[in-house]
């Protein structure tokens, strides 16, 4: 188009727009916004999805068995790192990556004093992990029986989608395998040689992890989990992965 | 006239950094080692890494005498303690090491409050003045 004729063309700006059209307009844009804003601030969606009924999961209602996951009493961590340096030892984590690591945070106890808080974190093994859901290769994936997230590294092509995807941030690369490496509860390095535990539970000092199958009523997970009185919480609950690395500070 | 305003400007400066000086003396009490111990902070690595331990807290904060715990608790040397078979939280809930006084009454129970004194392998990098984030580089 020459700019000639675009000269002769009636003009597309404000000034050519009815006030009726401009009504239809705005009427289109907050019917289309009341019904988002309706889904949720009316809660004209479903409660029970919203996700509002807490971390922890319905007795019963675990679907994997057995349900592997893990209880932190983070009160009691000291950041002694045995857990870091075990994991590092049974499942040949490199320097510049981690499988579980410790973080660390300070609150104000008013006076100028803080207390430390250490919280020790690891793949949360979601029940609906973002990380699969990303994965172009399903390299990782959900273990159909016991629920834990894991990696076939010949699979893995290192686009490192599941790392962006993570909430937790539970993945690196591993240069030595040129594929994704995680946590998997010691899945291949001692659940399925027949231990009963991971390494970082074996090597902490202060009982601070516990280890087990949620679905089991007589699991110390299942007990400390469903305890009465007791604070429990999750990591970024908002993402709705629904995790299966639980908080508690008793 | 110029002389006077010279000497009253002087004369305040003179006053408010003797002011200052004073306010220093008397809100900061010279550390004497003789007197209240190693001011560097003593860090436990065994039985597990990493635990504080500083003297001025105790001495000159918590007005102890060196008698309080040297030689009873702890020996003089410095490491002595680390080295014990019984260097654990368990001999503290028995009275042992810091136990004796952090039992809940004379001062916070030794199984409250874990990271008052054990400030890890994070806390123990900053102290020295290492990177506390070390191992999380990736």
């Amino acid at each position: 188009m020459k700019i000639d004729d675009l000269e002769q063309m009636d003009s597309e700006d404000l000034r050519g727009l009815t006030s009726n059209e401009r009504r239809k307009f705005l009427k289109m844009g907050l019917a289309v916004t009341g019904l988002y804003l309706g889904g949720t601030v009316l809660s004209l969606t479903s409660v029970k999805n919203a996700g509002a009924a807490g971390v922890v999961p319905e007795d019963g209602q675990y679907p994997y068995s057995p349900h592997y996951s893990m209880v932190i009493r983070e009160r009691l961590c000291i950041d002694c790192e045995r857990c870091k340096n075990a994991c590092v030892k049974t499942n040949h984590v490199p320097a510049y990556g981690f499988r579980t690591t410790i973080l660390e945070k300070r609150r104000s106890l008013g006076g100028g004093k803080h207390e430390t808080i250490f919280m020790p974190v690891l793949c949360n093994h979601c029940n609906r992990p973002p990380c699969v859901r990303v994965c172009p290769t399903t390299a990782t994936y959900k273990d159909e029986k016991t629920g834990i997230v894991v990696m076939n590294p010949p699979r893995c092509i290192g686009c490192k989608t599941c790392m962006t995807a993570c909430p937790y941030n539970a993945r690196y690369f591993k240069e030595e395998t040129r594929a994704v490496d995680k946590c998997d509860f010691c899945f291949n390095s001692r659940l399925s040689k027949g231990e009963s535990t991971t390494a970082c539970v074996e090597a902490c000092p202060a009982d601070v992890r516990v280890f087990g199958d949620l679905a089991d009523n007589k699991s110390r997970v299942y007990q400390l989990v469903h305890a009465p009185e007791t604070m429990v919480w999750v990591l970024r609950p908002e993402t709705g992965a629904v995790p299966n690395v639980f908080y508690i500070n008793s | 006239m110029k002389k006077i305003l010279l000497l009253l400007v002087f004369g305040v400066f003179l006053l408010s950094s003797g002011m200052l000086l004073a306010d220093n003396e008397g809100m900061e009490e010279e550390y004497d080692e003789d007197i209240y111990g190693p001011e560097e902070p003593i860090v436990w690595v065994k039985p597990v890494e990493s635990v504080v331990f500083e003297h001025k807290v105790h001495t000159m904060g918590a007005e102890l005498d060196c008698e309080s715990c040297h030689d009873d608790l702890f020996a003089m040397e410095a490491g002595a303690a680390e080295e014990n078979e019984d260097f654990t939280m368990a001999t503290l809930y028995e009275g042992g090491y810091c136990g004796a006084c952090h039992d809940g009454s004379s001062a916070f129970a030794s199984n409250t409050r874990c990271t008052t004194c054990h400030i890890g392998v994070r806390g123990h990098m900053r102290l020295i003045g290492g990177d506390g984030d070390e191992g999380d580089k990736h």
